[in-house]
């Protein structure tokens, strides 16, 4: 799976966030698409094939939990990781309640927020050859 | 998952069904099962690993903070929650009481997590005057002292007044800060331990760049006035901290917070939010971090008094902080403001001032090798004994025309006269001794002296007295070296080895090693953030009454100051014993000076942070549900997630293990094991468990992959089965009665008990259903690298003989079972036996001894009531298994 070329989409309002870290995910072999916001987020979403969304929590607009809901109700193959700098059990339970693969603190090690993204694609790809 | 599986159990029913698609629907099925499996014990093993992390912290050898506790509860929450929905995957949803479960042990946790509230008061300011004992609450324990020295005890505190905590929360809310800061401290990571210097100074400008809520402004605006019109003139102010928490038994917070003085109004709002940031100093926030305080339950009061020019200040101690036998006021001077005193930065005056009434030779002094100047300051009130020690004072903070304060040299015929007259020393001596009488413990008193003579009380707080007890001459260890140093002052008592390291920046502070000795010029407030890593401080300058000296003792890290040319003679890099007691620096390390001084730094245990771990703990780590044979394993008593773990894992390694035994598949889509010959048992790969595309009715043992039934057959195949053991009359009489009782029991006959054996597997999973003889026996096994994944169940019953001896074999295999490490739950004739999270190795050696027992224990029943045939097959068999596990 590791040369397997993973669609990942990161909306996340710090900018500098998104471009370091698209950069270093880029290296691993993550094809990574960039959002500053929800909305812009379904821009690529509809634009691009995406097998996983990294999704901060907390952004201006529609908040990251408002965002999740409306991904996995219009693209529901595509799994969530939510990425959070103040990591409360409601909001991460409530994201893995609403569907979220699992749920990530920043600032966060780049070889695990990496793994993470695998492990949620290769959830994704058991999912769509009828696992579960 | 719960669709197909409802599916699927109609599509069983159906005779004549199409084979291909019952099996193509079981291997959906496994594969999905098996799926949710791993991904629940991978969830379960987080939450283990993270549930050892609470036990280790609550052992309290390291300090952590909220972040800590928070993310931790946080991870663990994820981890159980997510085992639920993986069961629900599993089972088809058949435990629905977990969710009320977790969600009431959520509940509880956060309670204990959410921030204190304070009682709610609409007020933003209160003048001292109208400050009441016990509103700390609202102005802070320092203003709340003050203010109470002043209205209950009529001694003169500077007037002003207090910008209370609804003032601080209303700024922190207008301005969207605390989920800022919030989000700012944990992007510096749960567990970081600082530096915090990029962390304190992103919060610190936050605050400053913030807005004063305008009925705030108007609040202070309008005290401000009515303060001048009281006075009739122009007024500056000090600004000082008043913290919840700070000042208070447990903690002192001494210099972590700012003080602003000589401020003008037009700077007044600036000052607010100086004195609000250095909440997060970066002394500030390793002092929280150090000591086990909640920052979310601080607030930041600020005290606005009037500013006093004093012609000289310090702080005065109602009793010695490094000895509570000594009963002596100790007062410190300093000429100018007491800030000298309180920041260490200069060298000050001591007076000693004894409450005895003789004039008895007062006890060695404690703290300072140097003789004394005795001054009998009066004869007309020989009450007073009082020492002075009057130094060289080279420098003075004053306050400066326009605003703010600085610092100047001292005239040079100055410099060597008392901070104190004779008088005053008598009079503070006095006030010092009225309010510990009055607090009843003893008092950290910060005065000030104006060019009226009157003397201010600017903040009092309880004195902590480290328990000290100074070696008599009979039981001094001194080293047989010369030391390096042997002047100076206990600021904090005990002895320290390490490195010597220099600190004369903020720079060097990152540079500063664990455990070293730290050695600095002036014993400023700004160290105090290496306190906790330094084994041992030497200061060139400062007194035991300086806000580092303070936090050194809080930290029980020995402390020496006053030493002259410490810089110089300590050299960067060398290893020295510092005694502080002793007030000597040795070269090398001295044991005999490090034992029993060597306090256990246990800071955690009873601080508000470590309290809410204890707590939180309460409803995280306990295990209550032990045993999963009572009545009481229930979801609904899980009251920790700990139990829901523990059900969640019992219940899926059961649903788990009942997927072979309630499926069954047709010959036709499995493949007859060939090994040598064709043998009677029969093989479906249910995902990956052949090396290969296997083509025809057979597949030989090596296109085999799977682990657990190749390390079972293992066992099997490793010692020929001697044949039936030779029957004895009675035996043979029991299997004779049994299988004409139970036609079934007869191979030829056509019956469900006629299945053949059959292995279902893949890579790392294998389920067996075997009828050897007259027994059945299943096993199921999970067996790869993750040890946390790995389990094997196993299952044995039945037998031709009578239920005595059938028992006797059961209990039979089930004592060699329990030789070798399964947990063995016998139950009539019914044995279960179960082993998980082991190794890989481990596990495939088990399954050996599974794999042996299921041959040579066949047709052990009918032997099992003659016992030295009993013990002839237990020590053959031990000796069996061992050879095998040796090999």
């Amino acid at each position: 799976m590791e040369n397997e070329i993973i669609n990942l989409l990161i909306v996340d309002d710090e900018e500098r966030f998104l471009l370091t870290t698209k950069k270093l995910l880029e290296k691993k072999g993550i094809h990574t698409h960039t959002a500053t916001s929800g909305t812009a987020g379904f821009e690529v979403l509809e634009s691009n094939p995406v097998d996983v969304v990294v999704l901060d929590v907390k952004m201006p607009g529609m908040s990251g939990m408002g965002v999740l809901k409306k991904i996995k109700k219009e693209f529901p193959d595509i799994e969530v990781i939510m990425l959070t700098g103040h990591a409360t059990v409601q909001s991460a339970v409530g994201g893995i309640k609403f569907g979220a693969f699992d749920y990530i603190m920043k600032p966060c090690d780049i070889d695990v927020l990496a793994g993470k993204i695998r492990e949620a694609y290769s959830k994704k790809m058991k999912s769509a050859a009828g696992g579960e | 998952m719960k669709n197909i599986w409802g599916w699927f159990s109609k599509k069983r029913s159906v005779e004549n069904e199409d084979c291909d698609v019952e099996v193509e629907y079981l291997r959906l099925n496994f594969k999905a099962r098996y799926h949710s499996f791993k991904l629940l014990i991978s969830a379960n093993n987080k939450s283990l690993e993270n549930m050892a992390d609470i036990e280790r912290a609550l052992l309290g050898k390291e300090v952590f903070g909220m972040g800590f506790i928070k993310s931790r509860v946080t991870a663990i929450a994820v981890s159980v929650f997510s085992m639920i929905s993986h069961l629900k995957t599993i089972t088809g949803g058949k435990y629905p009481e977990l969710e009320p479960s977790f969600f009431r042990i959520e509940q509880e946790i956060a309670k204990v997590l959410s921030p204190k509230k304070n009682a709610e008061d609409p007020r933003l300011v209160i003048p001292f005057k109208d400050v009441e004992p016990g509103m700390a609450y609202l102005v802070g324990e320092k203003m709340d002292h003050a203010a109470e020295v002043k209205n209950k005890l009529g001694l003169i505190v500077p007037e002003g007044f207090a910008i209370t905590s609804t003032a601080y929360e209303l700024f922190m809310k207008e301005n969207k800060l605390q989920s800022e800061i919030e989000r700012i401290i944990q992007s510096a990571g749960p567990d970081s331990k600082g530096p915090f210097d990029i962390l304190s100074s992103r919060i610190r400008s936050l605050i400053l760049e913030s807005k004063i809520p305008d009925a705030l402004e108007q609040s202070v605006r309008e005290q401000w006035e009515a303060l001048e019109r009281a006075k009739g003139k122009k007024v500056r102010l000090a600004l000082r901290s008043s913290a919840m928490g700070e000042d208070s038994k447990e903690n002192s917070f001494a210099g972590q917070y700012r003080s602003e003085l000589n401020v003008a109004w037009e700077g007044v709002f600036d000052a607010y939010k100086e004195v609000v940031a250095s909440k997060y100093s970066v002394k500030a926030i390793s002092y929280k971090l150090n000591r086990g305080v909640r920052d979310e339950d601080i607030a930041m009061c600020v005290g606005c008094m009037e500013m006093v020019d004093a012609v000289a200040g310090g702080v005065a101690y109602s009793r010695n902080p490094v000895d509570p036998d000594d009963e002596s006021v100790y007062i410190n001077a300093a000429l100018g403001l007491p800030k000298s005193v309180v920041d260490g930065q200069d060298t000050c005056d001591l007076f000693v001032v004894s409450r005895a009434v003789t004039y008895d030779v007062m006890p060695a002094r404690l703290y300072d090798k140097e003789p004394l100047d005795f001054v009998m300051v009066s004869q007309k009130e020989p009450e007073l004994n009082i020492r002075a020690d009057v130094r060289e004072k080279q420098y003075q903070v004053a306050c400066l025309e326009t605003e703010g304060v600085h610092r100047t040299e001292i005239r040079v015929d100055k410099r060597n006269e008392p901070a104190l007259s004779d008088e005053k020393i008598r009079e503070l001596f006095s006030l010092v001794i009225r309010i510990e009488n009055y607090y009843n413990c003893p008092q950290d008193i910060e005065w000030a002296l104006d060019r009226d003579g009157r003397l201010f009380i600017l903040q009092c707080r309880p004195l902590k007295q480290t328990s000290f007890r100074p070696q008599t001459n009979d039981d001094a260890v001194v080293p047989r070296v010369a030391p390096i140093v042997d002047t100076g002052i206990t600021a904090s008592p005990g002895a320290g080895y390490g490195e010597v390291c220099h600190v004369s920046k903020r720079a060097d502070i990152l540079q500063f090693p664990e455990g070293a000795v730290l050695v600095v010029e002036q014993a400023l407030p700004a160290w105090a953030s290496l306190i906790n890593r330094a084994s041992a401080v030497v200061s060139e300058q400062g007194s035991f009454a300086g806000h580092l000296a303070n936090v050194a003792r809080e930290f029980h890290v020995p402390a020496l100051f006053a030493v002259k040319d410490a810089m110089k003679l300590l050299t960067p890099g060398d290893l020295v014993t510092v005694d502080a007691d002793s007030m000597a620096v040795y070269p090398g390390k001295h044991d005999e000076l490090l034992q029993n001084k060597v306090r256990e730094r246990n800071l955690m245990a009873g601080s508000p942070v470590f309290e809410a771990l204890k707590h939180v703990s309460e409803h995280i780590v306990h295990l209550h549900l032990l045993n999963p044979e009572s009545k009481d394993f229930t979801p609904e008593n899980c009251t920790t997630y700990h139990d829901i773990t523990r059900f969640i894992h019992e219940k899926s390694v059961n649903e788990m293990f009942q997927f072979g035994k309630e499926n069954h598949f047709t010959e036709r889509s499995s493949k007859q094991l060939h090994y040598v010959v064709p043998m009677k048992w029969w093989i479906l790969n249910l995902d990956d468990g052949f090396s290969q595309e296997v083509q025809g009715k057979y597949v030989k043992i090596e296109h085999i992959v799977s682990i657990p039934m190749l390390a079972f057959w293992k066992g099997f195949t490793a010692i020929p089965w001697d044949g039936p053991p030779p029957l004895d009359g009675k035996g043979f009489a029991a299997v004779m009665f049994q299988s004409t009782a139970q036609p079934a029991l007869v191979t030829s006959m056509p019956s469900k008990f006629a299945d053949r054996n059959y292995f279902m597997l893949s890579k790392n999973y294998c389920s067996l259903n075997s009828r050897l003889g007259y027994h059945f026996a299943t096993m199921e096994a999970l067996v790869g690298d993750r040890a946390g994944e790995n389990y094997v169940n196993f299952q044995f019953k039945g037998g031709a003989a009578d239920f005595e001896r059938k028992m006797k074999r059961v209990y039979f295999i089930g004592e060699l079972l329990e030789r070798y490490g399964f947990r063995v739950d016998v139950r009539q004739d019914n044995l279960s036996a179960r082993l998980e999270g082991y190794d890989r190795e481990y596990m495939e050696k088990r399954l050996q001894v599974l794999g042996y027992l299921t041959l040579h224990t066949r047709q052990l029943d009918m032997i099992m009531t003659n016992s030295s045939r009993v013990v002839y097959y237990r020590e053959k068999m031990i000796k069996d298994i061992d050879k095998l596990l040796a090999a």
